[in-house]
């Protein structure tokens, strides 16, 4: 086994500190930062996308992993800065909806789209539509994803998107929505651009809305 | 036969007029009364007042004093945030166990001593004193995974699994204890039934459920039997991995939420168990029209079979039409079990 399938399979499995010295031990073997996304973190999170999916990994699971793979791109992302050859797949604003307090949610489908290689911007929880119009500004992002679990706060996505068209911005982001009430046909009724039934399906639908943003 | 008979012959499985209707109503309650859901979840008065003008209005064959799953840990000294019209909810950000070893110096709040938890007694009390002869009066508790999540944090709480076991079950025990006693304050005031919502229940998968999570719960369906009431199991989400286990703790109804199609709840418990459910909340009964609020409850009772009660997989949101909901208990009224 190479030191990348062998990182993957940390990853997969939800050891954080193995990943962490795997990490090491191939940077200090001349492995280049770039190619341990493509090779090692994106094919690990795609399997605990597709494991989620298929019933065998829970949130427990999910979150291992996913604090397995930070454990590997903590150490990679200073190494990358100034790395011309590296473009994160897009910029994700993400975030809980004003008046809603649940993220776990949005932190799976944040921590995903991280290991598939978006540079995120976490809001957290309870997040009014003005921050989200400044997060895109100052950040400057292509997508921007909204979770509400509650149909009382999913109301709120439409209050956002109004808010970057108030903006100027809508015609510069791509929007994804999701969460326990919506639908694709709130999604379409309040003029975002995809849903996502679950987080491995957010990461598909952010990689193909980025790729066209 | 009233509705109250009703429910509890049908628990018995002995002949009813109609099938029970029990929907989950909290928010939709409030709006039909004119009641703002932040007085509804802290004044018993407002919620009892919301719960008795929806069961005559749309003959529900019960009340229920569930509002949100906060009131535990408020009392616990956890950071709750309230708003004027919608639920209580849990800052997780500031969770009271965001530093485990605080869990050995916790006490666990007496039901009767003022808080938020003794809002709920007293709302059992005067539900039974309004309207118990007739209706069921439906008491509620936190299982062992919710509450543990509230106290925790559910984030931490899912990754604790893995990392302190030990502490998972310290945790649950800590919660099985206040909870039981939260249930017989309940019992005394009069709820002929508790409810259990165990949500994050289901974001474990079957081996951690069976392990950690089904044993507490079953300890706390066990005490609320020893109190005299019946259970009512209430696990939102995704339970297609644990319904077995649902199955085996021999709770008198067992809830259904959409995800996990009555038909494979009837196959992993058997045909006695009493299931209750499970159409849309959103898509079916918010969205649809009473012709397809009524096709998909036949649905539901057609794979159930006979035991089974009418209900929606959860909650009924708040905005949904009356005529739906009307429609439901139309199929209530118009089939015997």
């Amino acid at each position: 086994m190479t030191v990348f399938d062998e990182l993957q399979q940390a990853i997969i499995n939800g050891q954080a500190a193995l990943a962490k010295e795997l990490t090491k031990k191939g940077l200090d073997s001349g492995k280049k930062p770039r190619d341990f996304f493509p090779n090692a973190i994106i094919p690990a999170m795609d399997e605990v996308g597709r494991r989620m999916r298929e019933c065998e990994f829970f949130i427990p699971e999910v979150l291992i992993a996913a604090r397995a793979s930070r454990a590997a791109t903590d150490l990679l992302r200073p190494l990358l800065v100034g790395d011309e050859a590296v473009q994160a797949a897009g910029v994700v604003v993400c975030g809980t909806v004003k008046g809603d307090l649940h993220d776990i949610g949005k932190n799976i489908v944040a921590m995903m789209l991280e290991s598939a290689g978006f540079r995120i911007v976490d809001l957290g929880v309870d997040v009014a539509p003005e921050k989200i119009v400044q997060a895109v500004k100052d950040e400057n992002a292509n997508v921007v994803a909204l979770s509400a679990l509650l149909t009382t706060t999913m109301v709120n996505m439409k209050g956002s998107i109004e808010a970057l068209k108030a903006a100027g911005l809508r015609d510069k982001v791509k929007i994804l929505v999701g969460g326990a009430p919506v639908t694709d046909a709130w999604a379409n009724s309040i003029g975002a651009d995809g849903y996502g039934k679950d987080a491995p399906a957010a990461v598909e639908l952010a990689r193909r809305l980025a790729a066209t943003a | 036969m009233n509705s109250r008979e009703r429910i509890l012959a049908h628990l018995e499985g002995r002949p009813v007029d109609t099938l029970p209707a029990m929907p989950i109503t909290m928010m939709f309650a409030g709006d039909r009364a004119g009641i703002k859901y932040g007085d509804y979840a802290t004044d018993y008065r407002r919620l009892v007042e919301a719960q008795c003008r929806v069961a005559e209005e749309f003959d529900f064959d019960y009340v229920s004093v569930i509002s949100d799953p906060g009131c535990e840990a408020a009392d616990c000294g956890a950071a709750v945030r309230f708003y004027p019209d919608q639920p209580p909810a849990i800052d997780e950000a500031n969770a009271l166990l965001a530093d485990k070893t605080r869990l050995a110096r916790l006490a666990a709040p007496d039901p009767l001593g003022g808080g938020r938890m003794h809002n709920r007694v007293r709302g059992v009390e005067l539900l039974k004193q309004r309207v118990g002869g007739d209706k069921l009066v439906e008491g509620w508790i936190e299982g062992p995974a919710a509450e543990g999540a509230d106290l925790r944090g559910i984030n931490a709480l899912m990754v604790d699994f893995y990392d302190d076991p030990a502490f998972v079950r310290d945790l649950f025990e800590f919660v099985v204890e206040m909870e039981g006693r939260f249930a017989r304050a309940q019992v005394e005031a009069g709820a002929d039934v508790i409810g259990i919502g165990d949500a994050a229940a289901s974001l474990v998968g079957p081996g951690f459920y069976e392990e950690y999570v089904w044993p507490y719960e079953k300890r706390l369906v066990d005490q609320v039997h020893t109190l005299g009431a019946a259970v009512r199991l209430h696990i939102c989400g995704d339970t297609r991995r644990i319904l077995q286990g649902m199955g085996q703790l021999g709770c008198e109804i067992v809830d259904l939420d959409f995800l996990a199609p009555v038909a494979e709840g009837r196959a992993a418990m058997g045909p006695q168990q009493v299931l209750l459910g499970n159409i849309d909340p959103v898509r079916v009964l918010r969205n649809g029209t009473p012709d397809s609020v009524y096709a998909a409850i036949e649905e539901c009772h057609r794979q159930a079979g006979p035991r089974y009660i009418v209900g929606a997989g959860c909650e009924v949101p708040r905005d949904t039409p009356p005529e739906n909901v009307r429609a439901l208990v139309r199929y209530a009224r118009e089939h015997a079990a």
